[in-house]
């Protein structure tokens, strides 16, 4: 009997619930199928809008006074990525698998429980696709936001189909250094998230899609389902949780002197200061798009160093800068500290820092 | 084999692995056993490897007290969180700042890259990791089955 359970693909299906349940829920199924419960497909969308962020987040990125001025709860999840807007215009979903039906290397157990959604899009009216970072796009539009995670001995994926999105809203919501970087971030939004206006998408088309698409990828017998007892007293717990201040806080994680938004894999909007220098830029697949540069001492040639730049791959930002000498320098430092995670930082920027800090 | 520092360093299937550390298998973990009751802990090449290029590591704080198998922390690469666990019981008395600022440092040099020192509450625990002669052996197994499972390119 239990073999037979274990070759089911279990679809559940939630409709409309509340912006906390959007996130509980499926942390309660990981925990359920972490316990033996069989590999489930769910779906759900949230009733009102709400910002998350991933587990490691800086909650710091996230303008908290907004958030509580527009009545906007912020839920801290157990996946990774940055700080997202949510809203009724995205129908989420999540696949929960045990970890041993993966392959150890996260990037490979990511694709293998990613891939089978791009039919789902694709059935929605979006012909989605993978790039190597994950991100599912249509074109160079992100059209799904997604995050992973292991709970238990579960691993989810999640993921929503963005049907609209709504810009202004998200970008509001984003602490920014000042208005040129929040116009520079609600720029690139519309530019990269989201379909392109006017595409018409199908959620009930999606859903269809996806409970064919992943039962025929892992190989199992679809079959509607409900949560188990283990799972109905895993969500209260994780209600509480999600709902407490202190998890919401996340792990403590050291507090960078820069400001880096993520717009979507790829594309940034970077900013920093280092000893009277400041850099604020946008980095679109490690070029620079868009850029401000200030120093003291580099009136004149900073505005030539910015048409120098602009297009410029941020390996090159060294070369360029050192016609500006001192000024240069502490630009180079700045660029340094505004790059880090998957932005890329070159090793002569790291070098103009430590002879900065020097 | 050669010895570098005083380190016996093999290569193993595309790996330079050390033979002088002990490895837990559970999580991909090596140990290196220090004086006065400690040891020190990091993610182990095929570890490493496996988790990708990591964005975030969070450890626990010095001081917390943890046991073998439980949670030491979390880490991130591409969105994907998951639990790093502690092959041995005792208590933190030391993680590695830089590494925590910089985690993409641990698939750089991942035997540089030590994350937290433990003081150990049950040494005896020591004998359950693989060490001494079985290390090569051990490593090369795992290299070939992940090869044969696909995880890792030929």
């Amino acid at each position: 009997m239990k073999a037979e359970q274990d070759a089911r693909l279990r679809v559940l299906r939630f409709g409309r619930v509340s912006p906390l349940r959007s996130q509980t829920l499926w942390h309660a199924i990981a925990e359920g199928v972490s316990n033996g419960a069989p590999a489930t497909l769910s779906f759900m969308r949230p009733d009102s809008p709400y910002v998350s962020v991933g587990y490691h987040h800086d909650l710091g990125q996230v303008d908290l006074d907004a958030c509580e001025r527009a009545g906007l709860p912020v839920y801290r999840r157990m996946v990774g990525g940055g700080a997202v807007y949510l809203d009724e215009g995205q129908l989420f979903f999540q696949i929960t698998v045990a970890a041993t039906d993966l392959p150890p290397a996260r990037h490979d157990a990511l694709s293998r429980l990613l891939t089978p959604a791009l039919a789902a899009f694709d059935a929605a009216g979006l012909p989605a696709h993978l790039d190597r970072s994950g991100e599912i796009l249509v074109g160079d539009r992100k059209v799904c936001g997604h995050g992973a995670g292991q709970i238990g001995n579960a691993v989810v994926v999640v993921g929503n189909l963005i049907e609209c999105f709504h810009h202004e809203t998200a970008a509001g919501l984003m602490r920014t250094p000042g208005r040129a970087t929040a116009a520079e971030a609600l720029r690139l939004m519309r530019r990269y998230v989201g379909p392109e206006e006017g595409s018409s998408v199908d959620p009930v088309a999606f859903e269809h899609a996806a409970v064919r698409s992943y039962a025929e990828a892992l190989g199992r017998e679809p079959s509607e389902g409900r949560l188990t007892g283990v799972e109905r007293e895993a969500l209260a717990r994780w209600d509480r949780r999600l709902a407490s201040p202190e998890w919401q806080a996340g792990p403590a994680r050291r507090r960078s002197s820069a400001w880096q938004l993520k717009v979507r894999s790829g594309v940034y909007v970077v900013a920093a200061e280092h000893a009277g220098a400041r850099v604020e830029a946008s980095v679109v697949d490690g070029r620079l798009d868009a850029l401000r540069l200030e120093d003291p001492e580099a009136s004149g040639g900073a505005s030539a160093a910015v048409q120098a730049l602009r297009g410029r791959p941020l390996a090159e930002v060294p070369a360029v800068l050192a016609d500006l000498g001192a000024a240069g320098r502490r630009l180079t430092a700045a660029f340094a500290a505004a790059s880090g995670g998957e932005v890329a930082v070159t090793s002569r920027a790291r070098a103009a820092t430590s002879q900065e800090a020097r | 084999m050669s010895t570098e520092h005083g380190q016996q360093l093999a290569d193993i299937s595309g790996y330079r692995v050390r033979l002088d550390l002990a490895y837990f298998r559970e999580a991909d973990l090596w140990v290196e056993t220090l004086a006065g009751g400690r040891a020190r802990v990091g993610l182990d090449p095929l570890g490493a490897e496996t988790s990708g290029t990591l964005a975030q590591l969070a450890l626990v704080a010095v001081g917390t007290a943890v046991t073998r198998g439980q949670p030491l922390g979390s880490l991130e690469a591409e969105k994907f969180v998951g639990p790093l666990v502690t092959p041995l019981s005792g208590s933190v008395v030391a993680t590695n700042e830089a590494v925590v600022a910089r985690p993409s440092l641990v698939e750089q040099d991942p035997y540089g890259s030590w994350l937290v020192e433990i003081e150990l509450a049950r040494v005896e625990e020591l004998d359950e990791l693989v060490s001494g002669e079985t290390v090569a052996g051990y490593f090369a197994d795992r290299v070939e089955r992940y090869r044969r499972e696909g995880v890792l390119a030929e």
